[in-house]
């Protein structure tokens, strides 16, 4: 008796470490967080310190930055990433090889580091520009330089998400049978038919997981918007950073937290569903 | 001879056609993806580079003395050493039992409980370090190394669990139920037949974690700064506005020694398909 009672306690043993590190450091703080903002001065509830967000011309400002810049690395990452996956799970060439290998290197390039080689590659008079000007003096006079603007950032994003965006999608297009897309083409089904009919739906799940985890990624992301984007507006993570560190008022930056989670709090849960439905599928 | 030429000309537009794409893909990802790259590592050996040299005019070690002497570096190196191994060391310990339980064992709630690991991919890093550091702040683990271990260990989780349970769940039961009929101790079956199956994954899960770990900038920059310093925390000042680039170079090509051991194991890496195992694909 006593033997079967530790037995079916132990699971629960080994798991409880890492769980109370899941749950006191990220279902706690994020809770606790979003109570506080929603405390007034007083200790009763209200809007109060949401108000001064929505007052404050920068934060609100931030907010739309934020969004539209992680939109558009978004469809840049998309429209770069999905057809190379396409071509890698189709193709056994060397080339197909040799491009999967140089899509995949930013994944061994630290974060800072790829901010660096990104600012020295595409700054006035970087890397770039001097090859253009070696090939034509003209030409690279109309060169413009993405360093400190909005295209900086998105650029960026871009750069450092293609690896786990392209195995996730591949993983993804391997689960498409070849013999699913043979046995259409010999009943005389298009490419486009293929694509649309077969193809498409089938990797919905690895692209939602992919538009999940990336949108958090840029959403909440601060080397890059720090290094590379303009001085202002700036995105939530670099105000959230300045906030709490160099302005010293880390009420604002909490709410300026928690708004952020609000709206990765969305994608995060279509994220978990997407990964759970396949697991319980699967099982 | 016109017709062998014909047929070669054929032939060309044809592998054109069919790796028309391939080419363009790749030569597009050379510029994007390499040239960036390589211009951190030419930088990183320059003394002299001015516009419109496309590779350095004088080439030499002399700033890698300078920076490698730097007194911030001297603080931020052992740290950031000493950090990576604790965190990994510390992550192994809590999660590899753990793994052990949800692959092998039944109880109430497990489907639960390993979902609950894939919330820590569905929080903004920065913005929930911003909520823990509030919490931090009053158990005064704000500036400590302990306080750093702790958020990095989080980063950690879903790694080093995931994966290792995907590799317990792949071992075949039959094996070692076949150990155990001739005689084999249940220590000895997994220490021979279990763990030798599972090790693969294990390291492959641990290389990352240290990687991983050595890379962390967003808890190093809130939670540790400015008492506990680590190298992509210190790179920030020296990489923005600062007018010699050669700092940043050689401290990029310092950072990215670990990954060249990664990319030694990449091939096996993904074969295994670890990579995206830890994300839930």
């Amino acid at each position: 008796m006593v033997a079967r009672s530790t037995r079916s306690l132990l699971p629960y043993i080994l798991i409880t470490p890492p769980i109370i590190l899941v749950f006191g450091l990220i279902f706690f703080p994020a809770a606790q967080s979003f109570v506080r903002t929603l405390t007034g001065v007083d200790g009763s509830f209200s809007f109060e310190r949401y108000l001064e967000f929505m007052n404050d011309r920068s934060s609100v400002t931030s907010l739309i930055f934020t969004f539209q810049v992680t939109f558009l690395s978004l469809i840049g990452l998309f429209a770069i990433c999905y057809p190379l996956a396409l071509y890698l799970r189709f193709s056994n060439s060397r080339v197909a090889y040799w491009a999967q290998m140089v899509a995949l290197l930013p994944l061994f390039v630290p974060g800072i580091m790829s901010a660096y080689a990104l600012i020295r590659f595409f700054r006035g008079r970087g890397l770039l520009e001097t090859i253009i000007y070696q090939l034509s003096p003209v030409l690279s006079e109309t060169y413009y330089s993405p360093y400190v603007k909005p295209e900086g950032i998105i650029i960026g994003s871009i750069w450092e998400s293609i690896p786990f965006t392209v195995l996730v999608l591949l993983a993804g297009l391997r689960q498409v049978e070849s013999g699913l897309i043979e046995s259409a083409q010999d009943v005389g089904a298009s490419r486009w038919t293929i694509f649309f009919q077969i193809i498409l739906p089938l990797t919905r799940r690895a692209a939602l997981i992919a538009f999940c985890l990336n949108f958090i990624a840029i959403f909440g992301s601060y080397t890059i918007p720090y290094l590379l984007g303009p001085a202002a507006p700036q995105t939530l993570g670099v105000l959230m950073q300045r906030t709490y560190q160099e302005y010293a008022q880390p009420l604002q930056a909490e709410t300026q937290a928690v708004i952020t989670f609000a709206v990765c709090a969305l994608v995060g849960l279509l994220y978990v569903r997407t990964v759970s439905s396949q697991r319980t599928g699967r099982n | 001879m016109t017709t062998l030429t014909l047929s070669m000309r054929d032939r060309l537009k044809r592998y054109a056609a069919r790796e028309g794409f391939g080419l363009f893909a790749l030569i597009f990802l050379i510029i994007f993806i390499v040239l960036p790259i390589l211009t951190v590592l030419l930088w990183g050996f320059a003394i002299r580079w001015r516009f419109p040299a496309v590779i350095p005019t004088e080439w030499g070690f002399d700033f890698w003395q300078e920076t490698l002497s730097r007194a911030d570096l001297r603080r931020a190196f052992p740290n950031s050493i000493v950090l990576s191994i604790s965190v990994t060391l510390l992550s192994m310990v809590i999660c590899l039992p753990a793994s052990y339980a949800f692959a092998r064992m039944n109880f109430r709630g497990k489907q639960f409980f390993l979902l609950s690991f894939l919330f820590t991919n569905a929080f903004p890093r920065l913005g929930l370090y911003v909520a823990i550091a509030i919490i931090f702040f009053r158990l005064g683990l704000v500036g400590t190394f302990a306080g750093v271990v702790i958020v990095q260990l989080l980063n950690t989780l879903l790694l080093m669990i995931w994966i290792p349970t995907a590799a317990f769940q792949g071992v075949e039961r039959s094996l070692e139920e076949a150990a155990l009929d001739v005689g084999a101790s249940r220590l000895r079956v997994f220490m021979q037949i279990t763990l030798p199956l599972v090790f693969p994954a294990v390291f492959a899960a641990v290389l990352l974690t240290f990687v991983n770990t050595f890379y962390e900038t967003y808890g190093a920059l809130l939670i540790g700064a400015p008492n506990v310093l680590t190298i992509p925390v210190i790179m920030f000042p020296l990489i923005n506005n600062q007018p010699i680039p050669q700092y940043g170079a050689i401290l990029s090509l310092v950072l990215f020694a670990p990954s060249v051991v990664l990319l030694l194991f990449a091939n096996r890496l993904l074969r295994g398909g670890y990579l995206t195992a830890g994300f839930g694909v």
